[in-house]
């Protein structure tokens, strides 16, 4: 094999990208609305301060509670803050802690898997059970307890987020790499004399993620629904940052005495992104096992 | 197997977890940077009397003396003193916990109540129009925060319509509490017969109680949908269906064959509940034991903090005891084993 040519396959007839995603969106418009709603979320926070009409801190001390008018769309800030310039930039939060914190479970959680499911025996057994008490622990008490001890800083929030669902995807990853480990291509790969980390990282870890990425974007969801959490509760990020936790904390005082837009708008956002997350996962999901539709495992 | 024996065993097993859970949180509490000792001193506290907080407090011992000391006091039933209120840590939870539970359990009865019918009836056609309604009920469900939710509600039905009073706690102002049977104010009014405090106990519960039931049911409904459309596409429904049974005949064989699973889920999901009735109950000011548990955590009330988490764990470890004897009590085919 000595004359290799590569010659570039010619496109497929009738090949379109609009036939492509039209297709997509049929076969699943869950993934289709969520992808959308991420899509946009993205935009927001890509262009947050050329599209919003004031800085997120911008304070006009002379325009307080003012309601949603003309000139401030979402209203004003118990500060003096435009609410709708706030809640554009919160988006970057959201991201900011989102895409990190899902690198850090893949990071840790993922190699564990692997290691755990290919080796077994003593190391298995030890990853598992110290993943057991991790997830035994309520997430909420846990990443509040850690928060709160090490340091109320945007780092800490996403190293606790990462760290605490770093074993959903270890035991995903693991339960793939059983049902790979005696299959042909790994017994291959180690008689042709591959060492066990190339084993684990070139051979098995492209086949063992694919069951993983539905779940990258649930958690995404849980991301940023736990870190306003912790901010709405006061640890973590805190105001006057356009967190949207944060704001909605701002804004609990006001509901009582009827100014509802301080918290309504930022917790309209922050469904709207999880909601987004969350349908975009279970979209993938319908899309790479198309068996789970008809049985809805 | 005997049913004591397994009680015995069950129990036995649930040590180490407790042990191992007290002995996490006692260390992250104190490897953290919180300071209770200048929480407690203030900011007018000199060296000197600082000193003496942190002696008293035990703190300025080693790490394992002290929790030794702390273990040892376990073992006797003692969960030692608040730092912040010095009331005994057994009295705070024994006296709020009722109120949680209320809480909890109203919610999760709601939710299941809802939530199972709808998961049933989704399954029953895949994809059709009231199950991708369900489905997209259910994940607005996961999605939205309880405590946004909660303010939301209470701007709608307290400060617009008018119809929820204010969500001052469990009663109002002008209503004592009833004797103490159940710890519940509902159901012990209700027991004694004093309606108009069961009126009120009502009114305060039930905006706080649909308001969680929503954030129950969302996982409740995906499960039970998954759980039975596994149970219908399996052999022995086929089989059931190929001998011409009726349609209802049918059905009631994969309900009965789904009750189990979907028993089990609503354990493991109550477990992680009564953490996140904290939020709620802080914002309707319920005096639970979430709420004095998030603010132990927020001042560095570490005695506190300790026996919160411990009741969350053995909350936990009890729910599923319960369980696994009413699998036992449902699924002829269960048998005792460890």
């Amino acid at each position: 094999m000595t004359d290799v040519t590569v010659t570039t396959p010619a496109p497929v007839p009738g090949f379109t990208w609009t036939g492509r995603i039209l297709g997509i969106t049929r076969r699943s418009p869950t993934f289709a609305i969520g992808f959308l709603i991420v899509a946009i979320f993205a935009f927001i926070a890509a262009f947050a301060n050329v599209i919003s009409p004031f800085g997120p801190i911008e304070t006009f001390s002379d325009k307080v509670l003012i309601p949603p008018g003309s000139e401030f769309w979402f209203g004003s800030d118990g500060n003096g803050m435009d609410v709708f310039s706030r809640v554009m930039h919160g988006a970057r939060f959201a991201f900011g802690i989102a895409v990190p914190s899902a690198i850090i479970m893949l990071v840790i959680g993922v190699p564990l898997g692997l290691i755990a499911g290919y080796k077994g025996g003593m190391i298995d057994e030890v990853v598992l059970r110290s993943m057991d008490v991790l997830r035994s622990f309520p997430s909420i008490v846990l990443a509040l307890a850690v928060v709160a001890a090490t340091g109320q800083s945007l780092i800490n929030v996403v190293l606790v987020i990462g760290f605490l669902d770093a074993p959903i995807f270890t035991r995903l990853v693991r339960s793939e790499v059983l049902a790979l480990r005696s299959s042909g291509f790994v017994d291959s790969a180690v008689a042709a004399g591959n060492p066990t980390w190339r084993i684990l990282f070139v051979h098995l870890l492209p086949n063992a993620i694919r069951g993983s990425t539905a779940m990258i974007a649930v958690r995404m969801a849980w991301a940023v629904r736990i870190s306003a959490t912790l901010a709405f509760i006061g640890v973590g990020i805190q105001a006057p940052t356009p967190e949207w936790g944060a704001m909605i904390r701002q804004g609990a005082e006001f509901i009582i005495s009827g100014e509802w837009w301080v918290a309504t708008f930022p917790g309209v956002a922050l469904v709207g992104i999880v909601l987004g997350f969350n349908l975009l996962g279970d979209g993938l999901q319908d899309l790479l096992d198309p068996r789970r539709k008809a049985t809805g495992k | 197997m005997t049913l004591r024996h397994f009680l015995r065993r069950r129990l036995l097993m649930v040590v180490p977890i407790l042990l191992g859970i007290t002995f996490l949180t006692f260390m992250l509490l104190r490897i953290g940077d919180q300071d209770p000792v200048a929480m407690l001193g203030g900011p007018m506290a000199d060296e000197a009397a600082l000193a003496e907080i942190e002696r008293e407090l035990g703190l300025d011992r080693q790490f394992f003396v002290q929790f030794g000391i702390y273990v040892g006091k376990l073992a006797t039933g003692d969960l030692g003193e608040s730092w912040q209120s010095s009331e005994r840590v057994a009295d705070e939870i024994r006296n709020r916990l009722p109120a949680s539970l209320e809480l909890l359990l109203s919610a999760v009865l709601l939710g299941a109540l809802v939530g199972v019918p709808v998961g049933l009836r989704s399954a029953q056609r895949p994809n059709g129009v009231f199950d991708q309604v369900a489905r997209f009920v259910s994940l607005f469900g996961f999605s939205v925060p309880t405590y946004w939710i909660a303010l939301m509600a209470i701007f709608v039905f307290f400060f617009l319509l008018g119809w929820a009073p204010p969500p001052l706690g469990r009663l109002d102002l002008a209503t004592f509490p009833p004797t103490d049977i159940t710890g519940s104010y509902l159901v012990d009014s209700i027991l004694t017969g004093q309606w108009s405090t069961a009126r009120t106990a009502a009114g305060q519960l039930a905006l706080p109680v649909i308001l969680f039931s929503i954030i129950v049911a969302a996982p409740i409904i995906k499960h039970t949908r998954a759980i039975s459309l596994e149970v219908l596409g399996s052999d022995y429904v086929r089989y059931a269906k190929s001998q011409g049974l009726r349609p209802r005949t049918v059905r009631r064989i994969a309900l009965r064959n789904s009750i189990t699973p979907v028993l089990t889920f609503i354990g493991t999901e109550l477990t992680g509940l009564l953490a996140a009735v904290s939020l709620l109950e802080l914002i309707f000011a319920w005096g639970g034991l979430g709420q004095w548990g998030l603010n132990a955590i927020l001042t560095g009330d570490f005695a506190a903090v300790q026996g919160y988490v411990l009741v969350l764990a053995l909350f936990s470890v009890a729910v599923f005891v319960v369980i696994d004897l009413l699998v036992l009590l449902l699924e002829p085919r269960a048998t005792l084993r460890p």
